[in-house]
């Protein structure tokens, strides 16, 4: 427990290191911010002053502290591009990417997980190997491409779902579905590998002697322990979905905190980027963090 | 030998080297077999597969897309092996420090390895372009960064275990020094396990660097990539979808060669070692 408190902490003052060094990096890189909001006649005493007002030429930890002062406060800062308050963008972005994302982790589990099971009840059979095949698969093909292929079939094709925007339960079929892919088919995997590495220990042997039914100790013992790693690993995933989503959104036009993140880096919208990128680390960092606790409260071996 | 007719055997290793050589033949050979990837001729574009005179057909502006395609394939092979290569060099030596000098330093890169680890490439990739603005130097520096840490993580965990072992025990009792004993007895053991990881790490490679270029951050025009070709070809699906697919299938081949070679190979390993390299992949 002493362990788990000091990665608690040790993990908290890294975010505050990282979140710094993206803050840094963006501000002090080398693209010329005047450039989104001056016109290209202004001079060289104007960008001055312009950076000057925007306080861009003090020191960077002075920088730093005032926009930390002002995220505390609710001021987010304005967009360089369309002048919008990024706080009344960001409630939208967010709710948008939670709903994709939240979506997204149950398709992981409630399609990897029974899927594995039934693999690794029908071992080595056609079923699992059609299985196991399609997860490889599921692995291999770029997500990107993917959502194209799904887009061109469902919409454009077939017409059944819209291709890109954001309204009721049919925008969100193709997106959730696209950003969950790569999770599925890695659950699959782990949740087969784990359920056939259970079947061999010395505890079913143990139930099998006791007389318990086949189906109860694969079900209940066997399943329970298999899940454990799994379950306890789910915050890993939250990073995974979050770097995906930022190619997902992007492509369906999903708008939520990727695709405006992408899409300001792409306008050099420095104050959004900034907000943005800020929000993605803390949330991938809070996701290790989740993991890294609760595969130490699964594993007995690790609660000291 | 045994071990080579051991090699033959598994299908995985086979069928993904070949795919791997056909495409590494084409990356190699393609741009000069195609001509120029930038030659124009806006009256003969959105041909489709099979056209003479474009084996693959042309995009927008009458582009030859093998040219292209094959000159897409030498840059994210490039930028995917050479810095994954890299990575591993450095992952193992950082590993292989912080695995056996253990203590603070061991605590310092452990933390960080552990905090680094968990950001999603792609991710990091956009920071990158963020700060240094787009191109394949933000896809570089991440993939670097990612993949040496993630290695790095899975050799210490090697080491850790390894140095508890009797024959490092006696190693030490008899007198060796730390870098001999990390470079005969500690290293050989752990190396196996960085190059499969390699293989996987490759993949992820390539996946990001086609990400990347398809939302415009990575490559840019007039450099020819997979991922910005498959962007382009989306506009023109019903005229000629030959435009994205060609790119995409080629993408697709490649992770799934080098997949499958990842998996091959861990199958020829110690048992043992398997187990480790299962952790390692649950990202």
């Amino acid at each position: 427990m002493r362990s788990l408190l000091k990665t608690v902490v040790l993990t908290l003052l890294l975010l505050l290191a990282s979140s710094f060094a993206v803050f840094a990096g963006i501000r002090l890189s080398g693209g010329d911010v005047t450039a989104a909001r001056l016109p290209a006649s202004a001079t060289a005493a104007d960008r001055q002053l312009f950076r000057h007002q925007m306080g861009l030429d003090q020191p960077i930890f002075k920088q730093y502290s005032t926009y930390m002062g002002d995220l505390f406060r609710g001021d987010l800062g304005n967009s360089l591009t369309n002048n919008a308050k990024i706080s009344a963008l960001a409630v939208d972005k967010i709710k948008n990417s939670l709903i994709l994302g939240a979506t997204s982790m149950l398709l992981v589990f409630g399609i990897g997980i029974p899927l594995g099971m039934i693999a690794s009840l029908k071992r080595n059979s056609w079923v699992d190997t059609g299985i196991t095949s399609a997860s490889v698969a599921g692995m291999a093909v770029p997500n990107f491409w993917l959502a194209l292929i799904a887009i061109y079939l469902f919409s454009t094709r077939l017409g059944w779902l819209p291709s890109a925007g954001q309204g009721g339960i049919k925008y969100l079929v193709l997106p959730a579905f696209v950003l969950s892919a790569e999770g599925i088919a890695l659950t699959v995997r782990m949740t087969r590998s784990a359920m056939l590495d259970n079947l061999n220990q010395d505890f079913v042997r143990t139930l099998r002697a006791a007389g318990l039914s086949e189906r109860r100790i694969y079900f209940k013992h066997v399943l329970r322990n298999s899940m454990l790693p799994i379950i306890s690993l789910a915050g890993l995933r939250v990073g995974q979905i979050v770097g995906y989503a930022l190619v997902v959104e992007t492509i369906f036009g999903w708008p939520g905190v990727g695709q405006i993140l992408v899409n300001a880096v792409l306008r050099r919208d420095y104050p959004v980027v900034q907000f943005f990128a800020l929000l993605l680390v803390l949330v991938v960092t809070l996701g290790n963090l989740a993991a890294s606790i609760g595969y130490t409260l699964a594993n007995p071996k690790l609660r000291k | 030998m045994n071990r080579f007719r051991r090699a033959l055997k598994n299908k995985q290793l086979v069928i993904g080297s070949i795919i791997a050589l056909v495409i590494v033949v084409l990356g190699i050979f393609g741009p000069a077999i195609f001509g120029d990837y930038a030659k124009q001729d806006l009256l003969r574009g959105h041909k489709p597969l099979g056209t003479s005179g474009a084996f693959f057909g042309t995009d927008a502006l009458g582009r030859s897309l093998a040219a292209r395609a094959t000159f897409g394939i030498r840059i994210s092979l490039l930028v995917a092996i050479s810095v994954t290569g890299l990575a591993m060099v450095l992952g193992t030596i950082i590993g292989l420090i912080a695995g056996y000098v253990k203590g603070v330093i061991d605590g310092v890169i452990s933390l960080l390895i552990d905090f680094i680890w968990g950001f999603p490439l792609i991710l990091v990739a956009v920071l990158a372009a963020a700060s240094i603005g787009s191109g394949l130097l933000p896809v570089i520096f991440a993939v670097g960064l990612v993949n040496t840490v993630a290695i790095a993580r899975v050799v210490r965990g090697e080491v850790l275990g390894i140095s508890e072992k009797d024959f490092v025990v006696a190693a030490k009792a008899g007198g060796y020094s730390t870098m001999r004993i990390i470079t005969k007895h500690i290293a050989p053991n752990v190396i196996p396990v960085a190059l499969v990881l390699s293989s996987y790490y490759v993949a992820v490679a390539i996946i990001a660097e086609a990400a990347l270029s398809f939302v415009g951050l990575g490559a840019q025009p007039p450099l020819p990539s997979l991922g910005q070709m498959v962007s382009e070809g989306r506009n023109y699906m019903r005229l000629n979808h030959w435009e994205s697919t060609i790119p995409g299938v080629i993408i697709f081949a490649m992770v799934l060669s080098v997949s499958l070679i990842g998996d091959g190979l861990r199958d020829l390993l110690d048992p043992r070692l398997r187990t480790a390299l299962e952790r390692a992949r649950v990202k």
